[in-house]
């Protein structure tokens, strides 16, 4: 997933802290914490990933942890080791069993 | 008491002697009606029901109920449209839901479309359900 070179990708590893907000034209894979707003095409959270924040996205892949605020316009997938709380946004939604969902959940376009 | 004296009549029940954390994902893997011996009760298509309902057994509702259901384990199929209060500690949903729910695990279906608070322990969303609302783990 990681590979090198990648244009308009962001990277964070395990381990690293950022604050701020960032706008990212293609992949986000986060392993580390952010704090602040991450938008990105793409956005993946692995399980050790955190974001405390704002987090918008088409496709958002959460195996760690996400706070506050969610807002996926296509897909958003929730991992049996996820965790989501605060408002969330979807347009197409999956939750495994065994993730964590505690908020308020809204689907972007319910009439479809 | 009686696991100890009778061993041979175990291997036939399927009991769950399995009670570490790991219990968690296979908790809802069974089919619902294996674990309970009584039939189901039914609330076929067309039919609608008004008021409160309570069972101990299975529920499988394909028509439209109005009201509060209190049951071991409910079903709401794809026809099936509940108004109000579920309490309940298996719940799957097909079909449309309406109201506030109290439950354990809980499996939402790829057609389903469901509004209200959420209560739950362990919950599964298929892709493509259609929910929103107020959830809250116990």
């Amino acid at each position: 997933m990681a590979e090198a070179n990648q244009q308009g990708c962001l990277f964070v590893g395990e381990g690293v802290v950022l604050k701020g907000n960032f706008e990212v034209p293609d992949i986000a894979s986060i392993s580390g914490i952010v704090e602040g707003e991450l938008t990105a095409k793409q956005v993946i959270i692995e399980a050790t990933g955190i974001v405390r924040g704002k987090l918008s996205g088409e496709s958002i892949d959460i195996r760690g942890e996400v706070n506050e605020y969610i807002s996926s316009t296509r897909s958003l997938i929730i991992r049996s080791t996820g965790k989501v709380s605060g408002s969330i946004n979807y347009s197409e939604i999956e939750i495994e069993k065994g993730g964590h969902l505690h908020g308020e959940l809204h689907n972007l376009n319910p009439h479809s | 008491m009686q696991e100890q004296s009778d061993n041979f009549s175990q291997s036939d029940a399927p009991e769950e002697i399995d009670s570490e954390p790991v219990e968690q994902n296979f908790r809802s893997e069974a089919p619902v009606r294996s674990s309970i011996n009584s039939k189901p009760s039914i609330l076929s298509e067309g039919f609608t029901f008004e008021g409160t309902i309570v069972s101990d057994g299975v529920l499988n509702i394909s028509g439209t109920v109005r009201g509060t259901v209190t049951a071991k384990s409910i079903l709401i199929d794809s026809t099936g449209q509940v108004d109000g209060e579920l309490n309940t500690e298996n719940l799957v949903i097909k079909g449309n839901l309406k109201g506030d729910v109290n439950c354990d695990d809980l499996n939402v279906g790829p057609l389903a479309h469901v509004t209200g608070n959420i209560n739950y322990k362990y919950i599964h969303i298929q892709r493509g359900g259609k929910i929103s609302g107020k959830f809250n783990k116990n």
